[in-house]
């Protein structure tokens, strides 16, 4: 394993030496490539200035607030379809409906009702959030094993306790997926709205950097949005191994 | 969703409601119509569309623009996931370059291809294939790595060429996941080439709807409509043909081999 990440942090520790030097020597155009030392002294006096973190802070804001309501609103909808044949059929034909619109198209009609607010961008992250989710929790309600459930019943469990202690742990690995097929989405969908419709934001600050030719900042948010996303993965790989820790401990005991 | 079964009246009743209220909402409201006009008219602005022609135009040109980024993107994923799934010495000297890249929000790369391409159909190809390369590589790298050795080593021992056992055993066993990429790949490809056209395009279904919006909202609802409904459409084909777009598009797609439902982060 040693060798392989020193291969992996050498080759790119390489290619960024090529491309500095390619920069340097001004062998491309400089206004589009500029130099990786240069993006990474932009990126720190954006970052110790507050700029950036700044901006990143107002997307996260749009990011949560429409991941959770996603989450809240498609976790207990795909879990009573998941249970109720009825349920599930009553809104098969909407879900299947309204699934394949890609979510960067609600946008313009997101605007027409939200206006350029943070409410047209959670939407759009909601809604774009919510296929995942939902697909990912009726699967996993659908897939629980019924000697579980009927267990459950022999021994007399109300409705309300078998949801809660059998349905709801024996889907949540299905759920956690979900959310996480869900997390990307997010950020692309933060992104992208801010791109379209916004004046503040990471997605803007790229755009707009980009349009005023301040290259190295564009660069420097970008770094930024990959750092961004790798933090949000290592987190989420955190919070689900300690909420599902009982579920790895019975994957390790299967095998 | 499980093959076939039985017509589902319930789901379509509840479906049929809902337009209805929003015919009814919309008409009883006035006011209202400014945002959402009665789906009635909606469905005409539709046909009026379809009909003069330019809906078909810009529609073409967005399956033409997504149809080549996503070829392009399948052939370069699987491609280089096979080659980074089976020699592990280039696997690990790209890994860390990988793993930098990939949890960046492929939209941010618009910006730089707008500087170094323009704005035309070669920036949102481009931002479409980046974006789309990631799950099918991904997907692809991860297949193969999974396959069992004891399948690559019988392989070996019935001496088998190396290009044999590439067709033979790699594809064929790494398939499934191959499949799985290009299926979230499909629809990130449409998500990119709409979002393309919308911050820098100048034809396609991405262009052409909120340049529209402050026109004429039918014609905006009925962009959402199309475009929605596009893949969709394809997948069950039957629906298809009784949609005056569908019938453009699933000539298109049928030709590029592409038969898989699409639906944003499947």
């Amino acid at each position: 394993m040693q060798p392989r990440r020193l291969n992996g942090v050498l080759f790119l520790g390489a290619l960024l030496a090529a491309w500095e030097i390619v920069a340097q020597a001004q062998w491309i155009n400089p206004l589009i490539v500029p130099p990786p030392s240069r993006i990474l002294r932009i990126f720190w006096e954006q970052v110790s200035s507050g700029q950036i973190p700044a901006q990143i802070l107002v997307s996260m804001k749009r990011a949560a607030a429409g991941y959770f309501l996603a989450a809240a609103v498609f976790i207990p909808l795909g879990i009573f379809m998941g249970l109720s044949r009825r349920i599930y059929s009553l809104f098969e034909v909407i879900v299947e409906m309204l699934r394949p619109v890609p979510p960067p198209v609600l946008i313009p009609l997101a605007m027409l009702f939200f206006g350029l607010e943070d409410e047209m961008k959670i939407f759009v992250i909601f809604f774009s959030c919510a296929w995942p989710i939902l697909l990912n929790t009726l699967d996993g309600v659908r897939g629980i094993d019924p000697v579980l459930v009927n267990t459950g019943r022999t021994f007399g469990l109300s409705r309300l306790k078998t949801l809660w202690q059998i349905v709801l742990p024996a889907a949540s690995p299905q759920v956690m997926t979900g959310m996480r097929v869900s997390l990307p989405i997010t950020l692309i969908l933060v992104v992208i709205s801010e791109m379209v419709g916004s004046t503040d934001g990471i997605g803007y600050f790229i755009l707009d950097s980009q349009r005023r030719f301040k290259v190295a900042q564009m660069y420097a948010g970008m770094l930024s949005l990959a750092l961004l996303g790798y933090l949000l993965n290592q987190l989420f790989d955190l919070v689900y191994r300690r909420l599902l820790a009982w579920h790895w401990g019975m994957v390790r005991g299967r095998e | 969703m499980d093959g076939v079964k039985k017509f589902n009246w319930l789901g379509w009743s509840a479906c049929a409601l809902l337009l209805c209220l929003w015919e009814l909402g919309s008409r009883a409201a006035p006011k209202l119509q400014l945002y959402v006009p009665p789906i009635s008219q909606v469905m005409a602005a539709l046909g009026q569309l379809a009909l003069a022609g330019p809906i078909a135009k810009h529609l073409m040109i967005t399956v033409g623009r997504f149809v080549e980024g996503y070829l392009l993107s399948a052939a370069i994923g699987v491609s280089l996931g096979i080659v980074l799934g089976y020699f592990r010495i280039v696997h690990s000297f790209l890994e860390t370059l990988i793993e930098f890249l990939r949890p960046m929000p492929s939209v941010a790369i618009i910006p730089v291809a707008i500087l170094a391409l323009g704005i035309g159909d070669s920036m949102i190809v481009a931002v479409t294939v980046y974006a789309t390369v990631w799950p099918i590589l991904i997907n692809t790298l991860d297949g193969v790595r999974r396959i069992e050795k004891i399948l690559l080593d019988t392989g070996r021992t019935f001496s088998l060429a190396r290009r044999q056992i590439l067709w033979q055993i790699i594809l064929p066993a790494a398939s499934p996941y191959i499949v799985t990429g290009l299926r979230v790949g499909l629809s990130i490809a449409l998500i990119l080439v709409t979002t393309a056209e919308m911050i820098a395009g100048s034809k396609g279904l991405g262009f052409f709807y909120p340049r529209r919006r402050t026109l004429d909202e039918q014609r905006g609802h009925v962009r959402r409509y199309s475009a929605g409904r596009g893949p969709w459409l394809h997948a069950q084909s039957t629906v298809s043909r009784r949609r005056s777009e569908g019938d453009a598009l699933a000539p298109r797609r049928d030709r590029a081999g592409i038969c898989l439902r699409c639906s944003p982060g499947d």
